[in-house]
């Protein structure tokens, strides 16, 4: 494109061009351009290659012009430009599009076991309460089991829990509570703690498993220091924790160990204590046992002038209730159909 | 323990008393409800007089009364054959709807007319009482013709189980829960209804002689009556239906009812089949402490609290009946007979938790309701034996029961509750004074069994709460940090798409033998197991998952992968804390992504998955020797360079046995587990370069060996190097191509090429003077 007069610029060549621009609907289209208009052979450098021949006094005129109209020129490009990128970069994502909706159901995690993640959140509180874990052997002896829990032999208290018992006189233990009694042993008073841990009773039917999983709990002080309002004081706001706002009741009961005990009851989590099939129509359900240590323990490892209470609970039974688990025996046959609803 | 309402209410006023407040005052004192319930008879039931009874004309089975009800007579048909007997009985009259929504109506049978039904105790909704109607009499209250049978408290009575614990034998009996209610509800016992008896004018000295031999443990009394034509009343019947106490015999039933009613022990020897010579002459005989022999004719007829011989017992037709009530203390009760290999009858479960020791009442109460329900006449006196007993006195200051209640108490509440309560108070001005334990409270031993009392008649729900004061303390235990870890490690293995699983500890022995695992040696294993599948400690977790795998199988789950971290115990019993893993069937659920066809678990991933939760470790060429274990596809872990467990492919002969998908487990030794603490190193700021490496060598080298001699070279330079590339084919015959990747980086300057070819050199010449390796 040669321009024959050097008096003008080529208006009519340069808003062609600025035209073709406006029009231009391709990225390479627009690249085809730039380089007519800006290239080192394209127009503008011929239109200014005109000065170097334009006499002194127009020159100015002439290059302000020009100037102008690279600049309109320039604009409209990059505008242009713009736009088709951004086009390009639409289309590009818009080619990328997927059905989010298919892939909802491929994140896979697993399931914590209910009665686990149960006893987790048991142990969280206590251990929140500043008590310590302690554990201790499931193959225990009469004395950590039975004896020094003011359980001795032939006592009808012991056929409350049908016993393991192995070939050489040890026995599988029928609760956490000889955690304590080695805990007692081996140090000094105070001692706030817990035991959790599978025990093991010879039961097996809809309501009995023969193992399942107790938390322990026992706290001993100097005499005098340790009473049965203490006991209730942090049951009450254990149970609270746990169940969120449910009423609890103390009842008067027995077990070896404790004097004075008590079972603890709550006010039915299902039927808000208007009675119903699980809490068999009293409105409550019985969810631990605990009471005043009784002097016979203390007695049996060695302690002297103290104070203690303690508590037990069941762990498949607070799961079983918390999550509405109907089957107790579904709990040990890795199920996933219940497991994954814990995912 | 069974107790209705009308029944306590012979020995404790329950006038006013809901069935509400009473559920609520025994759970307050200790004797938990496990059960209440109400017998409701319907309405238009009334007690009915048989005026007339004749046969159906024309059916044999059938009778026709004609029957007073009050508001009439009425011309009833019935089928039951004991109505001839009858003369009261419950009439269901027109309009009456009995339990099933029986709506009786007018009705003609086999041609007679017939207005209302007469009950059996089963139609009427009570529990069985014997074969056909329920017959009524005087014993259920006042037979007004006409009168709604539901009225009678005695028949609509309210049934209470209390589940007792194993301390409270006194609670054992109605007498012995009224007293305790008695003192709940601040109402006294009624006094025992004794009817005096006709007595016979001979005394009992004149038929029973008594010689005792060395010091006897129990208390005993005997009693000499002629019964005859014993027939139980309605009331009697129907109470022993309501505590499920089923008795063909009469006076056995009597003995039962006595015994539920007063907590004494009681027995019935036939007299005619212990005389000797016209008397009956009775050797009562301490074998030991806690066993006494009661002997006749120089046999032994009984043990006191344990059993009776079944033919001394007293039989129906005969009409001489000695009767016996005893006590024996449970303490030396339960011991000597868990030290002997004596049979026990139903009444041990009585006398090991401790019978009631008032013989008297017992005596009173059996010889009343023989009187009511036999005909029966008693000798004149008892012949009475005691035993040596010294009461349980406990000293006690209101200071100490406050304390361990948490409340103040004052003395004189504690006097009273435990006076109401059957204690005999030592009277003192002092804080410290003494209380005598009743008899019947043998399980009362020291001061705290003296507030647990307390603390049930005030009521737990009346002792404030109060938060403990304490000493904070460091209380992270040991078994607090693996807690802590064993939380994390489940977590992590959650994240790797494992469920948690929890089996039990037994398995089963014979099964862990054919697999090749360890078993607990016989002589340390269990005497009594709960069933043969479970006849063992386990000392492997892979049974347990393997058949939760294939449970989960059979319930159409294509991709099963479980963990669990539990005990195992070795030959020796000792117990380890294992950490397994069970992977079964597709790696990854079916989804768009796969097309639905994601592959099955491969060694691969199954050690990704191990890594993710675990973190580093080594795999060497499996040591472990079981019967699940792939030989080709099997492996050691190492962590830290020590050996602490496997992970292998599943045998495809068990994988079928099993009837599951390809599995991988692993099972591995928690200990080695724990995490190590840790000290950051220096990282270098200078570039470092990747270069790879690959070489021909002989098949049968492993990584593991390629990797020891690149260890061995301990370049400082050389950061990390993993294997990239295996490849095999025919024209290589026996040797494969291996590919390794190195990280080369210094700590102090970037490196030269020079430095860099160097290192590369001194690998490859390593490898190739010691694996025969060969640059590719």
């Amino acid at each position: 494109m040669i321009l024959k007069s050097y008096r003008y610029t080529n208006e009519v060549i340069l808003e062609h061009l600025s035209e073709q621009i406006i029009q231009s609907d391709t990225l390479e289209a627009l690249e085809k351009l730039r380089i007519d208009i800006f290239g080192k052979k394209g127009v503008l450098a011929t239109e200014f290659a005109k000065l170097k021949d334009i006499p002194a006094m127009e020159k100015k005129a002439f290059a302000e012009g020009l100037n102008r109209h690279k600049e309109t020129l320039q604009n409209s490009f990059d505008a242009k430009f713009d736009m088709l990128q951004n086009e390009a970069i639409e289309q590009r994502l818009k080619s990328d599009f997927i059905d989010v909706s298919l892939y909802s159901s491929l994140a896979k995690k697993g399931a914590l076991h209910p009665v686990m993640e149960t006893m987790d959140k048991i142990i969280e509180y206590f251990v929140a309460m500043n008590f310590s874990i302690e554990s201790g052997p499931m193959v225990e002896d009469d004395f950590h089991n039975f004896e020094a829990l003011n359980l001795p032999k032939h006592h009808p208290a012991r056929d409350m829990q049908d016993t393991f018992y192995f070939r050489d006189g040890h026995l599988l233990r029928t609760h956490t509570s000889p955690v304590q009694i080695r805990r007692m042993l081996e140090t000094k008073p105070p001692i706030r703690m817990i035991a959790p841990g599978s025990v093991f009773r010879r039961d097996y039917d809809l309501t009995h498993t023969p193992m399942f999983h107790q938390v322990e709990g026992l706290v001993v002080e100097e005499k005098g220091k340790v009473s049965f309002a203490n006991l209730k004081s942090i049951l009450n706001d254990f149970l609270k924790s746990m169940f969120g706002d449910v009423e609890i009741r103390f009842r008067p009961s027995f077990f070896p160990f404790t004097e004075p005990s008590a079972e603890v009851d709550i006010s039915c989590i299902f039927c808000k204590g208007k009675g119903c099939r699980v809490c068999s129509h009293t409105g409550w359900l019985e969810v631990l046992g605990c009471g005043i240590v009784d002097p016979n323990v203390f007695k049996a490892v060695g302690y002297k002038e103290v104070s203690g209470y303690a508590f037990g609970l069941g762990v498949e039974r607070f799961a079983m209730l918390m999550h509405q688990i109907p089957d107790l025996r579904s709990l040990f046959e890795g199920d996933i159909r219940l497991l994954e609803q814990f995912r | 323990m069974i107790v209705t309402k009308s029944w306590l209410n012979e020995f404790v006023d329950l006038e006013g008393i809901s069935n509400e407040k009473l559920y609520e005052t025994f759970n307050s004192i200790g004797l938990e409800v496990d059960h209440i319930s109400s017998y409701v008879i319907p309405k238009k039931v009334v007690v009915g007089k048989i005026i007339s009874c004749e046969k159906h004309p024309d059916a044999d089975k059938l009778n026709v009364c004609q029957i007073d009800v009050g508001s009439g007579i009425r011309q009833i048909v019935c089928g039951a054959a004991n109505v001839v007997d009858a003369r009261y009985v419950a009439v269901a009259t027109l309009g009456a709807v009995l339990p099933g929504d029986l709506e009786i109506k007018y009705a003609k049978l086999r041609g007679v007319a017939s207005e209302g039904m007469v009950c059996s105790a089963v139609e009427l909704g009570l529990p069985e009482v014997g074969k056909g109607i329920l017959i009524l009499d005087e014993s259920i209250g006042t037979l007004e013709v006409g009168r709604e049978l539901g009225s009678c408290e005695k028949v609509a009575d309210t049934v209470i189980e209390l589940e007792l614990t194993a301390n409270r034998g006194d609670c054992l009996s109605i007498y012995g829960v009224a007293r305790d209610l008695s003192v709940a509800l601040e109402r006294k016992l009624k006094p025992l209804e004794h009817q005096s008896s006709l007595k016979e004018k001979l005394g009992i000295a004149r038929m029973v002689e008594i010689q005792a031999r060395g010091e006897i443990d129990a208390d005993l009394s005997y009693m000499l009556a002629s019964v005859d034509g014993v027939s139980l009343s309605c009331l009697v019947a129907l109470r022993l239906a309501m505590i499920e106490i089923k008795t063909s015999e009469p006076l056995a039933g009597l003995l039962q009812y006595s015994m539920h009613a007063v907590g004494v022990t009681m027995r019935a020897y036939d007299a005619e089949n212990l005389k000797d010579d016209g008397k009956i002459h009775l050797h009562i005989e301490s074998r030991q402490k806690g066993i006494v022999a009661v002997i006749a004719k120089g046999e032994t007829v009984s043990i006191v609290g344990i059993s009776q011989d079944v033919a001394s017992r007293a039989k129906e037709e005969r009409s001489i009946v000695l009767f016996e009530t005893s006590y024996i203390h449970p303490d030396l009760l339960v011991e000597a007979v868990a030290q002997s290999t004596l049979e026990r009858d139903e009444i041990y479960y009585r006398t090991s938790r401790g019978s009631e020791p008032q013989l008297y009442i017992g005596a009173q109460y059996l010889s009343s309701l023989l009187k009511s329900n036999a005909d029966c006449t008693f000798y004149d006196g008892s012949m009475d034996i005691s035993s040596h007993f010294e009461p349980v006195t406990i000293g006690l200051s209101s200071e100490e029961v406050s304390s361990i209640i948490g409340q103040g108490i004052e003395k004189s509440k504690i006097v009273t509750i435990l006076a109401s309560l059957g204690f005999e108070i030592h009277s003192s001005k002092n804080e410290n004074f003494g209380v005598v334990v009743p008899r019947f409270r043998h399980d009362v031993k020291n001061i705290q069994d003296v507030t647990e009392e307390i603390v049930r008649i005030i009521g737990i729900n009346n002792i404030a709460a109060q938060p403990m004061s304490l000493v904070e303390s460091n209380q992270k235990t040991e078994a607090a940090v693996r807690y802590a870890y064993k939380k994390e490690l489940r977590q992590c293995a959650s994240a790797a798409a494992l469920d948690e699983n929890i089996s039990y500890i037994f398995s089963d022995r014979s099964r862990l033998e054919a697999n090749g695992f360890a078993c607990v040696k016989e002589e340390l294993d269990l005497v009594n197991p709960i069933t043969e599948e479970l006849n063992t400690l386990r000392s492997t977790m892979m049974i347990n998952l393997l058949e939760a795998v294939k449970r989960n199988v059979s319930y159409t789950k294509k991709s099963i992968g479980l963990f669990e971290i539990g005990a195992v115990f070795d030959a020796k019993r000792r117990q380890k804390e294992m950490f397994a893993v069970i992977f079964c069937g597709q790696k990854e659920s079916e989804n768009v992504a796969n097309s639905g066809k994601p592959a099955m678990i491969d060694f691969a991933s199954f050690v990704g998955k191990i890594g993710s939760i675990i973190g580093t470790f080594e795999l060497a060429p499996c040591s472990y020797k079981n019967r699940l274990i792939h030989p080709y596809q099997s492996a050691d872990i190492l962590i830290n360079g020590q050996k602490c467990g496997y992970l292998s492919k599943l045998h495809p002969v068990v994988q079928n046995e099993y009837g599951i998908y390809e599995t991988f487990f692993s099972e591995i030794d928690w200990d080695a587990l724990l995490p190590e603490h840790i000290n950051a190193k220096a990282v270098s700021n200078f570039q470092g370069v990747y270069r790879d490496l690959s070489i021909v060598i002989n098949k049968q080298i492993s990584y593991g060996q390629v990797n020891k001699v690149i260890t061995a070279l301990e370049s400082e330079i050389l950061k990390e190097w993993y294997p990239v590339d295996v490849y095999e084919d025919k024209s290589l015959g026996g040797q494969k191509s291996l590919t390794v990747r190195f990280m080369i980086q210094s700590m102090h300057k970037t490196l030269e090429e020079s430095e860099i070819e160097s290192v590369m050199m001194l690998i490859l010449n390593s490898l190739e003077h010691n694996c025969q390796a060969k640059l590719r």
